[in-house]
């Protein structure tokens, strides 16, 4: 592994940088898909096996 | 340094909660027969130490996008079943590998520190733990580490592939490892034994990768490697050619005494061959090499061995702000009948126990040496005779330790007084093999006991204040659904903190969920046809332990899977401490004990938990007033990412009994080709829509990873840049009617989902932020 984090920007100055600022003014509010999903992550037996392993 | 020098080694992967047993009772033993040099590594815990920090982790996000990134996926229009799990660990590993590298260590500190026992502070740790591994996984996909299990596209049944898998390079994470962290103190410290305890089948592969480095490194060195894992297959595994580039000789069942004998061997010049319970690997007259087993031997007597010895253990690295030390007061089984269990077979031979007077003395003497008062005792199970004198003993001796541990249904010694000298004696929570609610299964398991005794116990035993885990099995040969289903029920009208059917509150506080497998010392494996099953064996595995089987009557084993998912759904709604994030109390080994042995009982652990708003309930209500979601903020740290395919969709196939089927079970290690054709065929492809944009977003530890659109994102960024919600509406001039109450919709649903925050709430969100970026 090679160390070489410190030339790493952090996540947050990223996102700052590859983003531009989004004018609310400009969102067609009845026009929006505001749908939203989310993963029911499975529970594996290897999580439930906790007392053995 | 002495002039033989002894290293023990614990290889990845197994728990990070808490110390591996083994290798202080064998430390102990060796010391004692006058081998002085004897040192103990837990090379597991240092792996996942080693993983789960910073730079390894932004290294791993590198790697990952250099093998697998996402933009490979962006100009497909199709995604084949092949590739979902790559793009599903590219999609995650874009969005959230940098968040978690900054983070990871605050998570480390809240989870070793003082934090721990805030559940707001602990909850968000532990998802940042388990989604960094997912990140360290992608880097070495299609290999996956979790805290509970390793598993790579080898099986671990087959001895080409596991001696493949110990020189894979691109997809092996312990081959770097071991050459960072483990081998150069090995090659300074030439110890002249190496022994590596494999105690599961996750460790096979790693354990023998090390077996191959060390012996490459340090010729001189003797490899041998023993545990309970190589119980069951270690013959297997002697005679399986080419396994001599890793070992040097494999101990079988308990190690103190064939490791003392093969010590005074190696450094005496002695014979292998009158070695009891040794399988060694010699040159034959041929020049061939052959493993040769020697005949088994007597295990030692148990209340004549030492104390175990921690010395040099690195307690410090362990996930859990206290350490629980591990003691044997007894092993083996004294019961023994259960048809399904073949731990007897593969401990001993034979039932022994330590005695009261000197278990109680151990453990003291060991809380003053070590400064832990809090104990697992490793046993299958504690016989009448020992519930009853323990206590008495632990209790004279001013032991002042608190301990869990495994436990047989023994109605006559868990009697309600019985229970209350336990708990006044340190128990704090006690698990039965419950197994089965229907009395026809439990009759063909041969566990000797009946589902209104084992309750009747569980109440005795809660009533004192001692938290009761029931071990459950799914999928037992001949078992149907409908008899599945009565098994829940009784689980779901018998659970603690939340009323049953019947109005009352039952002892149940956690299940411990098993899918039925056959094993080659099972008694169903001896005897299928009693059991309705027929054995689908498999040339190919030379290493094979687990069978699949057809089942006559009952469920498939397909069908188990997915009862298994029914059964935990149930549970999860039913008891308090599998509600939600709790979950995580429960996964992770000791935790849930800690808090115990902190002072809390069941109950208010569970208030614990509640009044800190893990079980978000009372927030989420509170999210109905108008004013509370005018406040609601993006937290801090939220990314989003746009992503060419639908995340969920692809999470949701890749849950799909077959896809799960085909990929390694947790317990067989068993990768399926065959099984991986049939769920790309059932399961197809994704094709890409262009016209639909989506966007994945992730703020670590608040939340699993959530999939919006590309408006959705838009909002999200506008509410942040606003502030606040209360803000971007005032910016938008105050929307009214369907407008105003599908972005209210939006808000709340992403405030559940853990991306907003409330700045006014005592609830974590708010402190969730602050304090993981907190370091050590």
């Amino acid at each position: 592994m090679n160390n070489d984090s410190n030339e790493k920007k952090s996540a947050e100055e990223v996102k700052a940088e590859a983003k531009p600022k989004v004018d609310p003014k400009k969102l067609d509010l009845g026009a929006l898909d505001l749908s939203v999903e989310k993963v029911e992550e499975r529970i594996s037996p290897s999580e439930t096996n906790v007392f053995d392993k | 340094m002495s002039d033989f020098p002894i290293t023990l080694l614990f290889p990845p992967q197994a728990h990070f909660t808490q110390p591996y047993m083994g290798l202080a009772c064998l430390k102990a033993w060796l010391q004692a027969q006058g081998f002085s040099d004897v040192q103990q590594v837990d090379a597991s815990v240092l792996s996942y130490d080693h993983f789960l920090s910073p730079d390894y982790l932004r290294w791993a996000v590198r790697r990952s996008e250099a093998r697998n990134g996402l933009e490979q996926f962006e100009d497909r229009d199709e995604l084949s079943f092949s590739n979902m799990d790559a793009y599903r660990s590219a999609a995650e590993v874009a969005v959230s590998g940098d968040v978690l590298a900054d983070r990871v260590d605050g998570a480390k500190a809240v989870i070793r520190g003082d934090g721990f026992f805030d559940p707001s502070r602990y909850i968000p740790a532990s998802r940042t733990l388990f989604h960094s591994l997912r990140v360290v996984s992608a880097a070495w996909a299609p290999t996956k580490l979790t805290p509970h299990n390793f598993t790579m596209a080898y099986s671990i049944d087959r001895s080409e592939d596991v001696l493949a898998a110990t020189l894979d390079e691109d997809q092996n994470p312990y081959i770097s490892f071991y050459r960072e962290c483990i081998l150069p103190d090995l090659i300074k410290r030439k110890p002249r034994v190496l022994g590596i305890s494999v105690i599961y089948g996750s460790q096979l592969i790693p354990a023998l990768t090390l077996g191959r480095l060390v012996k490459e490194a340090l010729p001189d060195c003797h490899i041998t490697a023993g545990g309970g894992f190589l119980a069951y297959i270690g013959a297997k595994l002697l005679a399986a050619p080419a396994i001599s580039a890793c070992l040097d000789s494999i101990v079988f069942h308990e190690g103190e005494k064939p490791l003392e004998e093969l010590c005074c061997a190696l450094r005496d010049g002695g014979d292998l061959s009158k070695i009891h319970s040794l399988g060694y690997y010699a040159n034959g007259d041929d020049g061939v090499v052959r493993g040769i087993k020697n005949p088994g031997g007597h295990p030692i007597a148990l209340n004549d061995a030492p104390m175990p010895d921690f010395d040099g253990t690195p307690f410090e690295k362990y996930f859990s702000p206290e350490v629980v030390l591990a003691y044997d007061v007894n092993r083996g089984c004294y019961y023994g009948e259960c048809s399904f269990c073949t731990l007897p077979t593969v401990i001993g031979p034979g039932y022994r126990t330590r005695n009261a007077e000197t278990i109680a003395a151990h453990v003291k003497t060991m809380r003053e040496k070590y400064g832990f008062s809090n104990f697992n005792f490793i046993t299958d199970c504690l016989p009448p005779g020992m519930i009853r004198e323990l206590p008495e003993q632990l209790i004279e001796q001013k032991s002042d330790i608190l301990w869990w541990c495994d436990a047989r249904v023994e109605p006559r010694a868990y009697t309600k007084e019985g229970a209350e000298r336990l708990y006044e004696s340190g128990c704090r929570k006690l698990l039965f093999g419950f197994e089965t609610a229907v009395p026809r299964l439990l009759k063909l398991m041969k566990k000797g006991q009946t589902p209104k005794r084992t309750l009747e116990v569980a109440t005795n035993c809660n009533n004192a204040g001692i938290s009761v885990t029931f071990y459950a099995m799914v999928g037992f040969p001949s078992e149907t659904v409908e008899e599945a289903r009565q098994t829940l029920a009784l689980l779901r009208a018998n659970a603690a903190g939340t009323r049953g059917p019947d109005g009352r509150m039952g002892p149940v506080r956690e299940v411990s969920l098993q899918t039925f497998h056959v094993d080659e010392v099972a008694e169903v494996f001896r005897d299928p046809t009693t059991y309705g099953v027929e054995l689908l064996p498999d040339a190919n595995a030379d290493l094979q332990l687990y069978h699949d089987f057809h089942a006559n009557d009952g469920m498939s084993q397909l069908e188990a899977a997915e009862m298994f998912d029914e059964i935990m759904a149930g549970l999860r709604e039913s008891l308090p401490l599998f509600h939600e994030d709790t979950f995580f109390y429960f996964t992770q080994k000791s935790h849930y004990f800690l808090h115990l042995a902190s002072g809390l009982s069941p109950d208010q652990f569970i208030e614990h938990c509640r009044a800190a708003g893990i079980a978000r309930q009372a927030e989420l209500k509170e999210a109905n007033r108008a004013e509370f979601l005018l406040a609601l903020q993006v937290l801090p740290d939220c990314s989003t990412r746009e992503i060419p395919f639908s995340y969920t969709e692809v999470a949701r196939r890749l849950a799909h009994p077959l896809a799960r089927a085909a990929r390694p079970d947790f317990l067989t290690g068993t990768f399926l080709p065959d099984l991986e054709i049939e769920a790309a065929k059932v399961l197809g492809s994704l094709c890409q829509t262009k016209e639909k944009k989506r966007v994945l977003a992730y703020s670590p530890g608040s939340t699993e990873f959530v999939e919006l659109s590309i408006d959705g994102e838009a909002v999200l960024d506008a509410l942040a840049d606003a502030g606040s919600y209360g803000n971007l509406i005032e910016t938008l001039d105050n929307p009214s009617g369907p407008e105003r109450e599908r972005l209210d919709t939006f808000v709340h649903e992403l405030h559940k989902l853990g991306l907003l925050f409330s700045p006014s709430s005592a609830l974590p969100s708010s402190a969730r932020h602050a304090n993981l970026t907190e370091t050590k």
